[in-house]
C-alpha cells in the first residue's frame, strides 16, 4: 500500500468530495426543476406575440404544443434582426438555427427549448424541412437589406415568412388543399404587411423606413423628417393608406377563396385562419385613426380581440 | 439671468442718466438763451465751424490738405472715458454679476453630486458590464456549447471546452472569460442563440489581483444567479416587429 502524505491525502479527499457535491447538486437540480420546452415556448409566445397566443387556444389539444413550438420558432427568427447590432452576428444566429433544423431532422436536437419543442412537433407531425429553410433564408435576406424598393419584393418576402409559417400550420393539421394553401398565402402577406405598418414607429426610431421606396416616392414622403420628428405627415398617411389597401386586398382575396361555402372556412382549418382576426382588427383601427401610424391607439392591444377571436371561431369566418 | 439685467441697468443708470442729463441741460440752456437772443444757435454753430477751413488756406493756393480737414481739432473724449473703456467696464461687470447670480442660484438648489458607493447614478438597461451565464427557471444551464460567442469575440477573451453528456446534450466543461482582454462590445450576448451569456449592469468588480479577473464557469453562473431578475427585466420586449 502506498502511503500518502497526510496533507496531500486530505487535499485529494476534499477535491473528491467537492466534486461529488457539485455533481449531485447539478443532478438534483435537473431532477427537481423540470426543464419544460413546451412551457418555455408558451411563455415566449405569450410575451412576444399575444395575438398568436390567443389563437393558439383554438387549436385542438394535440396540436397546441406543435403550434406554440412553431410560433416560438417564428418569433425567435423574427427578433434576430433587433437583437443584433451587426449583420455577421445575425448570420451566426441564423446559422445556428439552420444547423439546429438539420439536427432536429437527424434526431439530434440541440438543448435549446424551442429546438426541443420543434423536435417533438416534427416527430409527431409531418413537417417539411423546406419551409423552415425558406423562413430562415428570408430572415437572412432581411439582415442585409431591411428596406424594400418595390412592393413586389416586399410581398415575396412576406410570402416566404408568414405565408410559409401558415403552410407549416396547414401541414401540421394535415390539410393538403390547394385552395387552403392559396388562401393562406394571401393571408400571410396581409399579416406581414399589417405587422410592419404597426411597427413603423419602432422602425422609424431606428432609422428604417418599412414602406417600399416606390410607394414613399410616389407620395413625396420625407423620410428624414419622419425619423427625426417621429410624426406623421400627409404624404406618409397616403403611403400608409396605399400599403394598408394592399394588405386589405390580400385579405379580401383570401376571403374569396371560401366563396363556394358562403365565406365559411372548413372547421379543421379555422384555427389557422383565425390569424386573420388580429389583422382585421389592426386594419380597422388604422382606418379609424385616418392612417396616422404614430397614433398611440395602434400600439395598444385591442381589448375586444379575445372576444372577436372566439366569435369568429364559431362563425367560421374571418 | 433675467433678474440680473434690471439690476445692472439700475446700477448703471444714474451715471449714464447723469451725463446725458448734463449734456441735455447745457444744450437746452443754450437753446433757451439763443431763442431769447435774436440769433439762431444752429446758424451760429455752423458759422463758427465754417470759419476755420475758409480762413486757413491762403487765397489763391487752390488746394486743401489733410490738415485742413474740418473738425479735426475736436476731441470727443477729452472729458471722460473712451467708448472702449466703457464697453470693457460694462461687459466685465455683467460677467461678474452673471457669475455671482449662478452661484446664488445653485446655493439654493439641491446638490448635483451623489454619495457614490451608497447612492448610484442611473444606468441604461443596455449597459454592458460584468458577464454572467444564465440558467433556465428549472436551474438547468442555458449554455449549449455552440461556441458562437467564442467565435465572434473580437478580443478572443472567451475559451470554451465542451463534452457530450449521457443524455446526448452538449454542455461546457470549461467556460472562461479573460476580463482583462474583454472589450465589453456585447457581441457574445448578441450572438448567443439561447441568451445564456449576458452582460449584466454590474460595473463594480475590481479586484486586487489580476488572476481574479480570469473568470471561470462557476463565477459566471454565480453572477447569473445573483442578477437573474434584473437580466430578465432588461431582456423583456413586448412586440414582434416583423
Amino acid at each position: 500500500m502506498i502511503v500518502m502524505p497526510l496533507s496531500l491525502r486530505s487535499h485529494c479527499l476534499q477535491r473528491l468530495s467537492s466534486f461529488r457535491r457539485l455533481h449531485t447538486s447539478s443532478a438534483l437540480r435537473s431532477e427537481t426543476g423540470s426543464f419544460n420546452p413546451a412551457e418555455y415556448c408558451k411563455d415566449l409566445v405569450r410575451k412576444h406575440d399575444y395575438e398568436g397566443y390567443l389563437t393558439s387556444q383554438l387549436y385542438p389539444k394535440r396540436f397546441q404544443g406543435g403550434y406554440l413550438a412553431l410560433r416560438a420558432f417564428y418569433i425567435e427568427l423574427a427578433t434576430v434582426r433587433e437583437a443584433v447590432s451587426q449583420t455577421t452576428l445575425g448570420q451566426a444566429r441564423l446559422m445556428f438555427w439552420r444547423d439546429a433544423m438539420k439536427d432536429i431532422y437527424n434526431d439530434k436536437p440541440p438543448r435549446h427549448p424551442i429546438a426541443l419543442a420543434m423536435y417533438e412537433a416534427t416527430r409527431d407531425n409531418h413537417l417539411s424541412l423546406y419551409h423552415f429553410n425558406r423562413i430562415i433564408e428570408a430572415r437572412e435576406q432581411e439582415l442585409h437589406n431591411q428596406t424594400h424598393l418595390t412592393l413586389e419584393s416586399m410581398t415575396s418576402h412576406a410570402e416566404s415568412t408568414s405565408s410559409t409559417f401558415l403552410y407549416l400550420l396547414l401541414e401540421m393539421l394535415k390539410l393538403p388543399s390547394s385552395t387552403l394553401a392559396h388562401a393562406a398565402s394571401h393571408l400571410g402577406v396581409a399579416q406581414s404587411l399589417t405587422t410592419l405598418i404597426r411597427a413603423l414607429p419602432f422602425h422609424a426610431s431606428k432609422g428604417v423606413m418599412v414602406i417600399p421606396a416606390e410607394i414613399t416616392a410616389k407620395h413625396n414622403v420625407n423620410q428624414q423628417e419622419i425619423f427625426s420628428k417621429g410624426k406623421s405627415s400627409h404624404g406618409l398617411e397616403d403611403a400608409v393608406f396605399e400599403l394598408a389597401t394592399v394588405a386589405n386586398d390580400h385579405l379580401l382575396t383570401a376571403r374569396d377563396m371560401f366563396k363556394e361555402s358562403g365565406g365559411r372556412v372548413p372547421p379543421d382549418a379555422m384555427p389557422v385562419f383565425s390569424a386573420a382576426i388580429p389583422v382585421v382588427s389592426i386594419l380597422s383601427t388604422l382606418e379609424s385613426v385616418n392612417f396616422n401610424v404614430f397614433n398611440p391607439s395602434l400600439q395598444i392591444r385591442d381589448w375586444r380581440l379575445a372576444w372577436q377571436v372566439w366569435r369568429s371561431y364559431y362563425k367560421r369566418t374571418f | 439671468m433675467s433678474f440680473a439685467r434690471p439690476r445692472l441697468v439700475l446700477g448703471f443708470a444714474p451715471r449714464i442718466v447723469a451725463t446725458q442729463r448734463s449734456i441735455a441741460l447745457r444744450s437746452s440752456l443754450v437753446a433757451y438763451r439763443n431763442i431769447h437772443s435774436t440769433r439762431c444757435s444752429h446758424a451760429e454753430h455752423l458759422e463758427s465751424r465754417l470759419e476755420g477751413p475758409i480762413r486757413s488756406p491762403p487765397l489763391g493756393a487752390g488746394s486743401l490738405t489733410a490738415k485742413d480737414e474740418p473738425g479735426k481739432d475736436i476731441d470727443p473724449y477729452k472729458d471722460g472715458q473712451s467708448a472702449i473703456d466703457k464697453a470693457v467696464h460694462l461687459f466685465f461687470f455683467t460677467e461678474i454679476i452673471r457669475g455671482m447670480w449662478i452661484v446664488l442660484e445653485n446655493f439654493f438648489r439641491e446638490p448635483y453630486t451623489i454619495m457614490y458607493p451608497y447612492e448610484k447614478g442611473p444606468l441604461s438597461p443596455r449597459f454592458r458590464g460584468e458577464h454572467a451565464l444564465r440558467r433556465y427557471p428549472s436551474g438547468e444551464e442555458r449554455c449549449i456549447a455552440c461556441k458562437l460567442c467564442e467565435a465572434i469575440c473580437p478580443a478572443q477573451a472567451i475559451t470554451i471546452e465542451s463534452e457530450a453528456r449521457a443524455d446526448g446534450s452538449r454542455k461546457t466543461t470549461k467556460y472562461d472569460i479573460d476580463m482583462t482582454k474583454c472589450i465589453y462590445c456585447g457581441f457574445c450576448q448578441e450572438a448567443c442563440p439561447v441568451d445564456a451569456i449576458v452582460e449584466t449592469q454590474n460595473q463594480e468588480f475590481s479586484t486586487e489581483t489580476r488572476e481574479e479577473l480570469l473568470y471561470n464557469k462557476e463565477k459566471l453562473l454565480a453572477n447569473g444567479d445573483r442578477a437573474e431578475a434584473e437580466i430578465a427585466a432588461n431582456l423583456y420586449s413586448d412586440h414582434v416587429y416583423r
